[in-house]
């Protein structure tokens, strides 16, 4: 019991901070300030959070061609992902691994102003299929006002920084 | 005329003065003994060639400006003079501005006055009166457009071509009567108020019938306030017909009206132009297009072909590639990474003349379909090639065309078009590109198993294939004849670090060595670019040109075999 109470104020705590996370909304990408975005010139990311479920919805547009896609993790346990959403992937022939899963690890740092995201992904590559590890830290910086997302691949010999600002009903 | 033994195209028909409604009798026979001497199969409607070049010509400067309320005015009535006086004879060739997208319609003029002993007569710029002194004899009158109403403009392309009149404004008239053209046709009002599908369909009922089967002309690109009529000299040469029209779903009237168009030209005749920035995809397009078994000649504002297409070779000239190996030799792969740079968009609109070119080796498409409608340009990088340029046909056939959106039974004729294109041109090995599902975003870009087998059989001849524009996953090895696709696409935009880094990526996640590492280049990136990139990486990487590159990847299969699959992501380019 001694043990459980604490634990159950953090749940509750950390609960109480995430029903409100300040990460929630829609965000838009600062193409000026990020690493150049190959394929895409418009990219809104929607974070949603739902007790520890956290969805990470990435709508993405390249003139008239739009796409759709999200991720769905849980910082209370390891999860399974299926069709896990890569940025960068058609100038590259990295595929998704078709009827691959992928195993995601995620955690709320920093008293909430982070979430860091953890992927091994299978990829199709031209030789058969390779796995990658993917490190994401979506950070929320200046105030709440803007968020930045680094990604780490471990195939990769530099990362990946996207700058985005927040979308209000004034900026839309 | 083209013999067996040139394996060159021959003409066929639509040369000046033919029948308006079409091919008369004598046409036609001509037309079945070419087909029954030359090709066994439907051959392409090349225009005439002269002798020679014109000992004379006369050059005209245009401005920079495009715009509809600029000197579009002005520049459509020189573009539909060309077409006119260009009808039988090359006598005007048009400088069209430093920053036109086919940059080569400027180092063209000195190479048409150094191989060719032309001599121009340049005018000042915009010079429409000095123009007209010259040529106002080749024209029967004027058709006035309606400056509030863009697609008259478009109209006004066909009726010139028709009934042999210069395209005018109303603010021009003045200075056509000077010149002794008075109004024959006159849209001002016209169309006011109406929808494109409305205007065109008028245009159809009143000139289809006298236009061009072998040629029909979508004068796109450029929408709104700015045109870029570069290709309407030779579409009003050709008599042919004009539209801007959709290809979107979301404008079903167009769409109609546009496949009733396609439907009744000739099997394998040519479209040219490009489709509107304004209206549809490229990708609905030139799907389309396929869907009836027809040819894209695609470039807007391509200029002087009515100059140019009648232009021969320099005598003794003939296409001859850079070929590193014969045919048949056979190469080993070492346990490394092999890169292959390609570039498609490049020879007309990209990175001929810009620099880094002969520093590494590299590989360009060639739109194979100039080998007759523009001799000059194909001759003119033929012998500015350095050691290091080689020479691959594409897109996907004689034009650009998406495999899976030509029906199987129209197939095999635009393959016995592609095949002499490929020998004449000295060119062994084929591109294949289909965005008909998908683009480089979304959907699939890749064949199946059942296209891969057609382009086999029908080009036996070829060292192999590759496909993709973006990326795909179609790989394939027969009888020592590689199928590959791209693994990398370097767009315009990307910078050499990312790119970089890239490519070090791709090299990370295929281990097994060797790697074949398959590259494609757009559009203007230069050759110093690449070079730069690669000179980034850490793991040492080998450059080659596509012919050893294909005979190193027939060595050694580190490529799986695959083909488009039934559960494939498809997409129709909305």
């Amino acid at each position: 019991m001694r043990l459980l109470r604490p634990l159950t104020l953090f749940l509750l705590l950390a609960s109480t901070v995430l029903a409100a996370s300040p990460l929630a909304g829609r965000w838009r990408l600062d193409v000026a300030r990020s690493t150049a975005l190959d394929g895409w010139t418009a990219w809104d990311l929607v974070i949603g959070v739902d007790g520890s479920r956290v969805t990470l919805q990435h709508d993405m547009q390249w003139r008239a061609t739009k796409r759709t896609a999200t991720n769905t993790v849980d910082t209370a346990a390891p999860s399974v992902v299926p069709d896990f959403f890569r940025v960068e992937q058609r100038h590259m022939a990295l595929y998704p691994a078709k009827g691959g899963t992928t195993a995601v690890r995620a955690a709320w740092l920093d008293a909430g102003r982070t979430l860091r995201v953890e992927a091994d992904t299978p990829i199709e590559i031209s030789q058969g299929q390779a796995l990658m590890r993917i490190y994401e830290e979506f950070r929320l910086i200046e105030g709440d006002g803007a968020l930045v997302l680094i990604e780490l691949h471990s195939t990769r010999p530099s990362p990946l920084v996207y700058r985005f600002t927040r979308v209000t009903e004034t900026s839309k | 005329m083209s013999s067996p033994a040139s394996h060159e195209v021959g003409p066929v028909s639509d040369r000046p003065g033919q029948s308006k409604t079409g091919p008369t009798v004598r046409t036609c026979l001509l037309a079945i003994a070419l087909l029954l001497c030359v090709h066994p199969v439907t051959a392409q409607p090349a225009p005439a060639k002269v002798a020679h070049a014109p000992a004379t010509a006369t050059l005209i400067p245009l401005s920079e400006n495009w715009r509809l309320d600029g000197d579009i005015p002005v520049h459509a009535l020189l573009i539909s003079l060309q077409g006119l006086a260009n009808r039988d004879e090359p006598r005007v060739y048009l400088e069209y501005p430093k920053s036109w997208q086919w940059e080569i319609v400027r180092p063209l003029i000195g190479f048409l006055e150094k191989r060719h002993g032309v001599k121009f007569d340049r005018l000042k710029l915009d010079d429409a009166e000095a123009a007209l002194a010259l040529y106002a004899k080749y024209a029967k009158g004027v058709v006035v457009w309606d400056k509030q109403v863009r697609s008259s403009l478009i109209v006004a392309f066909t009726i010139a071509g028709v009934e042999d009149l210069v395209v005018v404004t109303e603010d021009q008239l003045a200075l056509a009567a000077a010149h002794g053209l008075r109004p024959v046709v006159d849209l001002r009002g016209r169309f006011t108020g109406q929808p494109d599908h409305v205007i065109y369909q008028w245009a159809y009922d009143n000139y289809w019938a006298r236009c061009s089967r072998d040629y029909y002309v979508v004068m796109g690109g450029h929408a709104g306030a700015e045109m870029q009529p570069g290709v309407a000299d030779f579409g009003i040469r050709q008599r042919a017909f004009f539209t801007d029209l959709s290809a979107n779903p979301k404008h079903p009237e167009e769409l109609a009206l546009l496949k009733k168009i396609l439907s009744q030209q000739h099997p394998a005749s040519i479209v040219l132009g490009w489709h509107s920035y304004g209206k549809d995809t490229e990708g609905q397009h030139t799907t389309l297009v396929g869907n009836y078994g027809l040819i894209m000649e695609g470039l807007h504002n391509l200029p002087n072909v009515s100059f140019t297409s009648q232009i021969p070779l320099t005598p003794g000239f003939k296409f001859t590639n850079n070929h590193h190996l014969a045919p048949d030799a056979k190469l080993t792969a070492e346990k490394k990474v092999y890169v292959c740079a390609v570039a498609t968009d490049a020879m007309g609109i990209g990175a001929w003349t810009k620099p880094g070119r002969g520093k590494i080796p590299y590989t360009w498409q060639v739109l194979m379909n100039w080998a007759w409608l523009n001799p000059p340009a194909l001759q003119f990088f033929y012998e500015d090639k350095s050691p290091n340029d080689y020479f691959i046909g594409g897109l996907s056939g004689p034009g650009y065309m998406y495999p899976k959106a030509i029906p199987p039974d129209k197939f095999a004729a635009l393959a016995a078009i592609g095949r002499p294109l490929m020998q004449q041109l000295d060119l062994r090995i084929l591109e294949i590109m289909d965005y008909s599902e998908g683009n480089r975003h979304v959907g699939n870009t890749d064949l199946p198993k059942e296209l891969v087998d057609r382009y086999y059989a029908q080009y036996p001849d070829a060292l192999g294939f590759i496909n993709g524009y973006g990326t795909a996953r179609t790989f394939d090895l027969r009888d020592g004849k590689p199928f590959l696709s791209y693994d990398y696409y370097l767009s315009i935009e990307r910078p050499v670090e990312e790119a970089a880094a890239d490519l070090e990526e791709l090299i990370q996640l295929n281990p097994t060595r060797p790697y074949f590492l398959l590259m494609h280049v757009r559009e203007s990136n230069s050759v110093e670019k690449v070079a730069a990139i690669l000179g980034r990486l850490s793991e040492a990487v080998e450059v080659v040109p596509l012919d050893v590159f294909l005979k190193l990847a027939a060595s050694a299969k580190t490529y799986r075999t695959h083909y488009q699959q039934p559960t494939d992501a498809i997409d129709r380019n909305p």
